[in-house]
């Protein structure tokens, strides 16, 4: 096992939780179940790490066993990182006929003519996505793995998730993906986060959906009661259109955790109340960033306890409805 | 720690009573406080200033020393109360020291929680004088003596005179040095406070028995344990009560409103504001605003406010009621887009590249030029919400 591939395997272990060691281990398989056996692990990471290289060593594993192993981890455990979205755009004609091992063998030759001295390595996962990992060299210089680009591409879809990508290698990655899957252009989706499964939820809509109805509950009996029910009446039926109306725009239940939401603002200035400003020709120029641990309930809570006004704003029922999360808005015009 | 916690309304002053004047009896009572206070005529009821003059550009760096300055600004500070001073003499700097440094020795063998740099490190205090902070001229009786610390040497100038001591500003430094370092080794500075009187209130300042010292504001920089440490140490010797400062909302659009006052001189770069609404998962909201139109903002908000002398631009007031206007205007716009009320929320930090403020009580000015303003405002706080 050379210097490289140990150097991988401890930084890999640092990375993985304590808890998540033992099935990681089983999952890659590529030691035998004595090995794995005789690994204790209730001793400390570090004696772990050093019976694992040891180990490994024994079964002569390379680096491309180890980046198998970073895969699997990585693959379990997706919301770390950055995760930037793209979006695949004028499909040619046999796009959605596209199936895996196609896709598979267009992406790595794409690639490697793009650039020479790439390590691809592409696996499907359980819930039909297409993993694949990236390490790149150039010219000179051998791939490296230390930092690896990591891509989910979910076939027939137009959504690409896009991990830890230098701008220099971008154009490369985005233009093998492209031809990969037959379209003509890719472009970004203005969607990003850490939590990688909120952004596929958010985007494929893999959330309870609510939609709106003319008549939301049984029609009411006429009540001529006194006039504090009717006052509470009154405050219920602002309450459950509030509440209607937060979940048409957000969905009900639980919904994918995205973090944070961000508008750059360059809009005029129009208060009735402050004239100077309202006549002013140019945009005021500010930012507004919203963040969460999970910013769709929160917003959802918004609009049902009056903080923001129902109906909800365009500005925010964008981040459920195009599935952004990053919005430029010019001119008065929302969504321009 | 905490006397009556009081939260300043936003539509401007707030009247406090004046202290009852047999300090000694109230300030070991300083919990009970509200229910002793009596008002006196003689005293006079301090309040929140609801007018203040704009922040100029001030260069200390005439006054003050250059080095002392690098140490204030640039951090992060904890801001607490303290009431004043019991026999606090600028002469015993060194006892103090070596006091403050046999105390935290003791407390650290009983085994209190001082965990900065293990258990080998031996804490040196130094005491030392911040020289030129000082503001108002009543008296200007500045100390004059030098503590000088590190290597056991102290030069001492014993001419004193106090009268007020509303002049000086002291640093403390608890160093850590460990056991078996090299000679070499320079000392680390693992805790940092200090002590402020900056444009304090001078009938209050001036109603104070002569005993007593009133330096009202206590920055703290380092770990919690030696925080509480030191606090204990000043409270016994001292006879003081020490609380946290948090900075409310009302200082808060103070500063957003200042700062941007500020832009017209020194570029602030941006106006930024942190808001968390009360929702379930709560929501943060930062709002930055390019200072050229938070700017234009501000002054649109002023000319609209009748009472302007256009003359004597030195002495212009700003006015709590035109920080609220720029509050609103911000808030409108806001609202305009999103629908979504701030109002409803909390205003918990507000930054620009002259510094930062958080509701927690943390204060960090990024330049010197407008440290004493600054100051002075948390000044007047912390004299606030003193309870006596």
């Amino acid at each position: 096992m050379d210097n490289l591939a140990k150097h991988l395997l401890q930084r890999l272990m640092r990375r993985i939780p304590a808890s998540m060691l033992q099935s990681t281990l089983d999952k890659w398989g590529r030691l035998t179940a004595e090995k794995r056996k005789s690994l204790d692990f209730t001793q400390s990471k570090l004696t772990i790490t050093q019976e694992l290289v040891a180990l490994c060593e024994e079964s002569e594993l390379t680096v491309k066993h180890i980046t198998e192993l970073e895969m699997i981890y990585v693959t379990e455990n997706p919301n770390q990182g950055m995760w930037h979205t793209f979006q695949l755009l004028d499909p040619e004609d046999d796009a959605h006929s596209v199936e895996l091992m196609q896709f598979k063998e267009q992406f790595k030759s794409h690639l490697s003519e793009l650039k020479r001295n790439v390590s691809v390595k592409i696996k499907k996962h359980t819930d039909e996505a297409v993993w694949i990992r990236v390490a790149w060299g150039d010219g000179l210089s051998r791939p490296n793995h230390l930092k690896a680009t990591y891509v989910v591409h979910y076939l027939q879809t137009p959504y690409v998730f896009v991990n830890a990508l230098s701008s220099k290698n971008k154009p490369l990655l985005l233009q093998a993906l492209t031809l990969s899957t037959k379209h003509q252009q890719i472009k970004a989706a203005n969607l990003s986060g850490q939590k990688l499964t909120a952004l596929r939820d958010l985007l494929m809509r893999q959330y309870q959906q609510v939609f709106p109805t003319k008549y939301p509950s049984p029609l009411p009996e006429s009540d001529q009661s006194i006039s504090k029910l009717r006052i509470e009446k009154v405050q219920a039926e602002a309450s459950a259109n509030r509440h209607r109306m937060a979940g048409e725009t957000f969905g009900d239940g639980m919904l994918p955790a995205l973090q944070s939401a961000f508008f750059q603002l360059e809009t005029k200035f129009k208060d009735p109340t402050n004239e100077a400003m309202t006549q002013r020709d140019e945009p005021f120029i500010c930012s507004v960033k919203f963040s969460s641990s999970n910013l769709l309930e929160s917003l959802r809570h918004c609009a049902s306890s009056g903080i923001a006004s129902t109906p909800v704003t365009p500005l925010l029922s964008s981040i459920p409805l195009k599935g952004r999360n990053y919005f430029v808005i010019t001119n008065n015009v929302p969504n321009a | 720690m905490e006397g009556s916690r009081e939260r300043t309304p936003h539509s401007g002053g707030v009247k406090r009573r004046s202290k009852s004047q047999s300090y000694r009896r109230s300030i070991r009572t300083c919990f009970g406080v509200a229910s002793g206070l009596s008002l006196t005529p003689a005293l006079t009821a301090r309040r929140m200033n609801i007018c203040r003059k704009a922040p100029k550009s001030q260069n200390i760096t005439e006054k003050v020393k250059p080095e002392h300055l690098a140490l204030l600004v640039k951090t992060e500070w904890q801001l607490s109360y303290v009431t004043p001073l019991y026999q606090f003499r600028h002469t015993q700097l060194k006892t103090y020291a070596r006091q403050l440094s046999a105390f935290i020795a003791a407390e650290k063998q009983q085994g209190l929680a001082v965990e900065v740099g293990g258990l080998q490190n031996t804490f040196k205090v130094s005491f030392s004088v911040l020289q030129g902070l000082a503001e108002t001229n009543d008296d200007p009786e500045t100390v004059l003596i030098q503590v000088v610390t590190g290597l056991g040497r102290g030069r001492f100038s014993s001419r004193f005179r106090l009268h007020f001591v509303i002049l000086s500003l002291f640093l403390l430094k608890v160093q850590s040095k460990p056991m078996f370092a090299r000679q070499e080794d320079p000392p680390k500075t693992v805790w940092s406070g200090w002590l402020s009187c900056i444009n304090g209130n001078p009938e209050y300042l001036q109603s104070l028995p002569k005993d007593f010292t009133c330096l009202p504001l206590f920055c703290s920089k380092g770990a919690e344990g030696l925080s509480s440490l030191v606090k204990s140490w000043l409270q016994r010797t001292f006879d003081c009560c020490f609380g946290p400062l948090d900075i409310n909302q009302t200082t808060l659009q103070w500063l957003a409103a200042l700062w941007t006052n500020c832009h017209m001189e020194t570029n602030i770069q941006k106006l930024k504001m942190i808001w968390t609404l009360p929702v379930v998962p709560p929501l943060q909201v930062t709002y930055t605003v390019d200072s050229d139109d938070a700017l234009e903002l501000w002054r649109s908000t002023r000319e609209s406010s009748a009472e302007k002398s256009r003359g004597a631009e030195d002495e212009v007031c700003i006015d709590f009621s035109e920080v609220t206007r720029f509050m609103q205007g911000l808030m409108s716009h806001f609202y305009r887009h999103f629908r979504v009320d701030l109002s409803a929320g909390e205003l918990n930090q507000v930054s620009s590249a002259l510094g930062s403020a958080k509701l927690n009580g943390k204060i960090k000015i990024s330049s010197s030029r407008y440290l004493i303003s600054i100051f002075s405002l948390l000044t007047e706080c912390a004299l606030l919400k003193m309870p006596i």
